[in-house]
């Protein structure tokens, strides 16, 4: 295995790992709530995974060696769609799973589980872009502000929902229903997207990380 | 004799500083001097030539191929040791050789090894531990495993103490002794590099002001040291760098053979005598007249 991606690989496996663990849990024993909140947590254990793995890293050494910046580009990239899969495939099973004993919320959960991984995957590859472009002493902290911030409005929101029914649930907003009413499309059309704005990004990657030395 | 590193103006801007139309060709088998003061760009103009940070115009060509084609193959061909070495500080030796060896196609493990014994670096110690020659010994030991043509070393003798330093000037000797591989070395005092330096280049704010064969240097530079008086008021005029002091002058010629004749008189009346100028002497007048 690549050594930059076994590396990395195993910061986003332990995120993976805690994230299935402490939360992934309440999707299979808790109730509709937690399809509705959990997901919201996931862009940040994504971020954090950048972060953490990214807060370590070595370009300066990486530069010694004979690897192109392409190939580290792409290593990253691949990385985190990788791992956005996972997170995504694990939290639609489990709600496919609970499907039938009514508890999860149907194709519109389903859809706001995509909308998160889109969200969270973008996201972290525009972290990654900035890794590169203004280096750790920048990003790391407007990583773990982000987390503070998202954090704290998936605890306010979870909060609000225990005491409040009526609070405004996202997995059933109107543009959230409209997707889902026609699933396939709609998740086809998101994946799409998603897939080509995050190559646009990785291209973006490709040229900032041979052009930057703030990683340096 | 084949050129195995050549560089066609290059420039490169950072905010205060800019290496200005570098050219410079690097024959093979030889062992290339860059010399120059703190801020010269020395360093800078180190890490162009391996591909570290890129250059804003100019071309660079390593082993007859271009980075922007050929930068594994280039590079898994140099054996680079930086100013300050980076590494995962907080993995250990030995980690960091088992990162680094899948990358090098001619990877020897066993001379890594067989290196840091000779340096005397721990395997197993943690990165941040070692000390900031360790460091550059375990940078060197990575450059001198992976059968490298080429080894660029940018400050080696800093924070090395006297022995390391001159079994690195000995392995440097050794490395080329073949004929076949070639050793760039940049480095703001002439200590001991002077030496084992063919090919010499004086870099100043950013261009290079000087570039001789080192012999043809030093055989033109010359320290006249004489007495008051003694020398013809034409030859005296023409001295750089002169010091007057009580018990004699003296000062710096770099046109020795042109003033060989009219030294001649002085000199054979003992009123004047002769010195080999040192490369750090040169520089510094160079400096100076800049």
């Amino acid at each position: 295995m690549d050594p930059i991606l076994r590396r990395s690989l195993i910061w986003y496996l332990l995120h993976l790992m805690t994230y299935s663990g402490i939360l992934g849990r309440y999707l299979i024993v808790g109730s509709w709530q937690a399809f509705e909140i959990i997901p919201l947590f996931m862009p940040v254990w994504l971020i954090s995974s950048v972060v953490w793995s990214e807060r370590e890293e070595s370009y300066a050494f990486l530069r010694v060696l004979p690897i192109t910046d392409r190939s580290i580009v792409r290593t990253k990239f691949m990385l985190i769609l990788s791992i956005t899969v996972v997170y995504w495939l694990l939290m639609e099973g489990v709600t496919l799973a609970r499907q039938g004993s009514g508890v999860a919320g149907g194709p519109s959960t389903l859809t706001f589980i995509t909308l998160a991984c889109v969200y969270a995957l973008l996201l972290g590859a525009c972290f990654q872009v900035g890794y590169w472009r203004f280096g750790a002493s920048v990003v790391t902290p407007a990583g773990v502000v982000y987390m503070g911030l998202n954090l704290a409005l998936a605890i306010i929101h979870t909060a609000s929902l225990r005491f409040e029914p009526d609070w405004p649930v996202l997995a059933q907003s109107a543009p959230i229903r409209w997707l889902s009413d026609s699933l396939w499309l709609s998740h086809l059309v998101l994946v799409a997207l998603a897939l080509l704005v995050f190559y646009g990004l990785m291209r973006i990657g490709f040229r900032i990380k041979t052009s930057s030395e703030a990683c340096l | 004799m084949e050129t195995i590193l050549e560089a066609r103006a290059l420039t490169k801007d950072y905010e205060d500083f800019s290496l200005r139309g570098i050219s410079l060709e690097v024959r093979r088998g030889s062992i290339a001097g860059i010399f120059g003061p703190n801020g010269a760009g020395k360093s800078t103009l180190i890490k162009v030539l391996t591909h570290q940070v890129p250059h804003r115009t100019g071309t660079v060509r390593v082993f007859g191929q271009s980075y922007e084609e050929h930068e594994p193959g280039i590079k898994n061909r140099i054996g680079y040791v930086p100013q300050e070495p980076a590494f995962y500080m907080d993995r250990s030796v030995r980690w960091t050789a088992r990162f680094a060896a899948p990358y090098f196609a001619n990877w020897d493990g066993s001379c890594f090894y067989k290196l840091l014994d000779d340096f005397k670096v721990n395997p197993l110690r943690q990165v941040k531990h070692l000390s900031g020659g360790q460091r550059k010994l375990l940078s060197l030991a990575l450059a001198l495993s992976h059968g490298a043509d080429l080894l660029v070393l940018d400050e080696p003798t800093a924070g090395l103490d006297i022995v390391y330093r001159r079994a690195l000037l000995d392995r440097l000797r050794a490395f080329v002794a073949d004929g076949d591989r070639t050793v760039i070395v940049a480095s703001h005092i002439t200590d001991g590099l002077d030496e084992i330096a063919e090919d010499v280049w004086f870099l100043n704010d950013g261009r290079i002001v000087t570039h001789e064969d080192k012999d043809e240097l030093l055989s033109r530079w010359k320290w006249i040291h004489f007495r008051e008086g003694a020398l013809p008021r034409a030859v005296e005029d023409r001295l750089k760098n002169v010091r007057r002091q009580p018990f004699g002058s003296s000062g710096l010629t770099d046109e020795f053979c042109e003033l060989r004749d009219e030294l001649a008189t002085a000199l054979a009346a003992g009123d004047a005598r002769l010195e080999n100028a040192s490369l750090e002497d040169i520089l510094l007048t160079q400096i100076k007249e800049e």
